[in-house]
């Protein structure tokens, strides 16, 4: 029963760990650390399904032979790549509208006959819709009227009121000055609702045409010619009976046919873009890349995985372990048991490793099953044969060794530290930044080993900035064994100096004496 | 303060005496220079800070194995010193020694010491019995035995009922005995208890008591806190007192009773109709009034007397004569007094 012997005290490090396995597993306060772990799997069981479904779906429509689909050829028509391949997967044809100006009269002027004569005192120009871009601006530069002799415009310097034009110098006189040449000054500009301009006749004539000439008629922007408008006649200025009326007069719909015809021949998804009827491009893609995903899978890994979610989920497990029992007030329980500080400090550790080594070192297993499992089994096959069971296990053994490092890392701030928010910037920071360092302080930083570890380089693009590269990549990866004594060597480095802080620990709850 | 013989307070303690010959000497048990090596809880010279603010002062103790009383107010350092016997926080300066065992060698000296702390938290999935055969299994014991043990210790304190519910569900008493169960489980030479009667309703505390008792018979260490001296003044072996972490008086409690009934008591006497000189005037005559400070007011008196129920006499006597009293207020039925009486009687 004495525990004096090391194996006697290696025992009671593991009945410390068996006991804290609880805490460590299902801490209230650490529970998002296997939101952090399971995120990536959940994505890849995402991409995967997603994948399936589209597969089964374009499959329900018809699989042709890929010789057939790498067959069709730009500009060829629709209709003959049908007929050839056969019934599309998936058709869906748009319509782009554009609207053009038409080329036909005068830019920015628009003409409007009444058959029969009508008599009339005074004419109103009622703007519903001001322009083609939206802007609620009324310009008119000239607003002429004719009678039946066609030659005199009777609206010519007449009296002309209106809407509260934009400025002083752009009332309504401005359209019936007989010149459009002016400039914006030689123009009617209104925008108080309801946008009106009326001209006095002086008496009452017969009048049977109406010029309008819009913003772009003085030199504007097409956009800005009115769109919606309507004249109304009127003998004494009260009752106004409209006699025409304009919705985007001087444009037409340019209609453009856009056809997309998806073809399917079991792995890629051929996408036809057709336009007006011709073959304009192809995108064939195949609906799940194994070398693809496991490029991406090789990004999370080094990028998500060894950088933030196990850097944080040991911060959270381990810093909890001396931390939250502090605060909780449970920590004398263990102070009071009949053990050396530092066989309750292994005890801890060794429950916070086995806790966030199963749940990472289990997070990235299953984040790579989900990324394996909706792949083509051949395929499949071929990568295990080529020493897949390698990249699984060195994935799996970097988490745990990610543990392993980071864990001694947070356990011992959390021996001095009471705050971990500033260490772990720190940290952070210190890890981010190991591959600018010189070699010597490189091997100071967890990450150093655990990249030289991993099976894949993280995918890099060529137009990455330098340094991003610098950042992302160790500049001279170690080899396996050298990395793990070395990270081992680190790590009992650590747990030493942890050591020191646990011998001289002292229980502080607060107000006592 | 006239024949103390084994009792001492500090103010009598010569400065320059080497701690060897102060300790042990007071409480009796061992003979100087042999407290080093014998089974009794040792402190030299202790002092212990949180920061600026001072913990214990300069303790000297030579504590023997029996029911041993740390007595004091709320503050005065009763569990600092009983935290840095048992390891959980240690000294700025001094020496401390248990049994032979020092507090930094949490691996032999727990392995004999039970201490059943102030902090009421346990463990949030913990059950009576779950917690205290957690804890025997720290021990080395296996687990069929960690629950035999904790079971036995569980029937001593009466918690077998409550054994398999949450310890957070129990109430504030079966906490405290909960705790005791934890520190008497492996069956320790030292149990050091943190005002261990708090929270016990009387037949609970006398069954606790008799578990003390039985500790120190066999020639164990009770070590216990309170903050009430007649608590524990009837079943101590000797008190320590403590005020603002110095030790007060230690000594066997016989001793320190015959103090505390040597010690004058102090009553507020409130008077009417400004009759404060005329009653004092009449108090004074009798032979067990030490002192008499009069109020401002003409209304009430601070009175000293050596003998309660002489001076209840002569109050009566004195309201018969007729005066008038209106009420008589013990001013020192706490602690505090006694420690002031002790230390020297500033008022």
């Amino acid at each position: 029963m004495t525990p004096r012997s090391f194996r006697g005290r290696a025992r009671q490090a593991w009945t410390i760990a068996k006991i804290e396995l609880r805490r460590a597993f299902f801490a209230r306060r650490s529970l998002w650390v296997y939101a952090l772990a399971l995120l990536p799997s959940v994505i890849f069981f995402g991409h995967g399904l997603d994948a399936k479904f589209r597969s089964n779906r374009l499959a329900r429509g018809g699989v042709i032979t890929p010789a057939l689909m790498d067959s069709v050829r730009q500009g060829e028509p629709a209709d003959d790549v049908k007929k050839r391949l056969g019934k599309p997967a998936e058709e869906r044809v748009g319509m782009r509208i554009r609207r053009v100006r038409q080329r036909t009269g005068t830019a920015g002027t628009t003409t409007h006959v009444i058959e029969p004569t009508v008599d009339a005192r005074f004419v109103r120009l009622n703007v519903t819709r001001a322009s083609y871009s939206g802007e609620p601006v009324a310009r008119i530069y000239e607003f002429e009227v004719y009678g039946p002799d066609g030659r005199v415009n009777l609206a010519l310097h007449r009296p002309a009121t209106g809407s509260a034009p934009c400025s002083p110098d752009q009332g309504p006189e401005k359209a019936v000055n007989g010149s459009v040449k002016g400039g914006q000054g030689d123009r009617w500009c209104a925008q108080d609702r309801p946008l009106f301009l009326q001209v006095d006749l002086g008496a009452v004539r017969p009048v049977t045409r109406f010029v309008v000439k819009h913003a772009s008629a003085g030199g504007e922007k097409e956009e800005s010619d009115t769109r919606d408008f309507n004249i109304q006649l009127s003998n004494e200025g009260k009752t106004f009976t409209t006699v025409a009326s304009s919705s985007g007069a001087g444009f037409v719909e340019e209609r453009l046919e856009h056809r997309q015809i998806v073809y399917f021949d079991g792995r890629r998804e051929a996408r036809l873009l057709f336009t007006d009827g011709k073959l304009e491009r192809t995108d064939a893609n195949r609906l799940l890349d194994f070398e693809e995903d496991r490029m991406i899978f090789a990004g999370i890994f080094q990028y998500f995985y060894l950088r933030l979610a196990i850097f944080f989920g040991c911060l959270g497990i381990f810093m909890n372990l001396f931390r939250a029992e502090m605060s909780n007030r449970t920590l004398h329980f263990w102070l009071l048991a009949p053990a050396r500080r530092e066989v309750l400090l292994a005890g801890k550790y060794a429950a916070g490793l086995i806790a966030s080594a199963v749940i990472f070192g289990g997070g990235a297993l299953l984040t790579f099953a989900a990324m394996v499992w909706p792949h083509d089994a051949v395929e499949v096959q071929s990568y295990w044969n080529a020493g897949g069971m390698g990249h699984v296990f060195w994935y799996a053994a970097a988490a745990a060794l990610g543990c392993v490092g980071y864990g001694s890392v947070f356990l011992g701030v959390g021996l001095y530290v009471r705050n971990p928010i500033i260490p772990a910037a720190v940290l952070l920071a210190w890890e981010g930044a190991s591959g600018i360092l010189p070699h010597v302080l490189q091997k100071m930083s967890i990450l150093y080993y655990l990249q030289s570890l991993c099976p894949v380089p993280a995918p890099m693009d060529d137009d990455a900035p330098t340094l991003i590269r610098l950042l992302a990549a160790p500049a001279a990866p170690a080899s396996r064994p050298g990395a793990i004594l070395g990270l081992l060597l680190l790590t009992a480095f650590v747990l030493w100096i942890a050591g020191l802080a646990v011998r001289r620990m002292q229980i502080s709850y607060g107000t006592e004496t | 303060m006239n024949e103390r013989s084994e009792f001492a307070t500090r103010a009598e303690r010569g400065v320059g005496v080497p701690a060897s010959e102060r300790v042990g000497g007071s409480v009796g048990a061992k003979t100087p220079g042999s407290q080093m090596t014998g089974p009794a809880v040792v402190f030299e010279e202790v002092s212990k800070f949180y920061g600026e603010v001072l913990g214990v002062n300069r303790v000297t103790l030579n504590i023997p194995p029996g029911i041993t009383s740390l007595v004091g107010p709320n503050g005065s350092g009763k569990t600092t010193l009983m935290n840095m016997m048992t390891g959980l926080i240690f000294p700025d300066h001094g020496r401390i020694l248990v049994r032979g065992i020092s507090p930094r060698d949490p691996e032999t000296l727990m392995r004999v010491t039970g201490y059943a702390t102030q902090y009421d938290t346990a463990p949030r999935w913990a059950t009576g019995f779950t917690f205290i055969t957690t804890g025997l299994l720290l021990f080395g014991f296996g687990r069929s035995e960690a629950e035999e043990r904790a079971w036995k210790a569980l029937e001593r304190l009466g918690l077998t009922d409550a054994a398999n519910r949450k310890v957070a569900a129990y109430s504030k008493g079966m906490r405290q005995r909960v705790r005791l169960a934890q520190a008497i489980a492996h069956d320790p030479d030292l149990l050091v208890l943190d005002e261990p009667l708090n929270g016990l309703d009387p037949l609970v505390r006398a069954e606790t008591i008799d578990l003390f008792r039985a500790w120190a018979a066999k020639g164990k260490h009770v070590i216990i806190s309170s903050h009430v001296l007649q608590e524990v003044d009837l079943i101590s072996d000797q008190v320590v007192l403590i005020a603002n972490g110095m030790i007060v008086a230690e000594g066997k409690i016989r001793d320190v009773r015959d103090e505390i009934q040597e010690h004058p008591s102090q009553y507020i006497v409130r008077c009417r109709d400004r009759d404060a000189s005329g009653v004092a005037a009449q108090l004074f005559r009798e032979e067990h009034i030490t002192e008499i400070k009069l109020h401002d007011d003409q209304l009430g008196m601070l009175v000293m007397t050596r003998d309660r129920e002489q001076f209840a006499r002569a109050l009566g006597r004195i309201a018969l004569d007729g005066h008038r009293i209106e009420s008589v207020v013990p001013a020192d039925e706490n602690v505090d007094a006694l420690y002031e009486y002790l230390i020297g009687g500033k008022s």
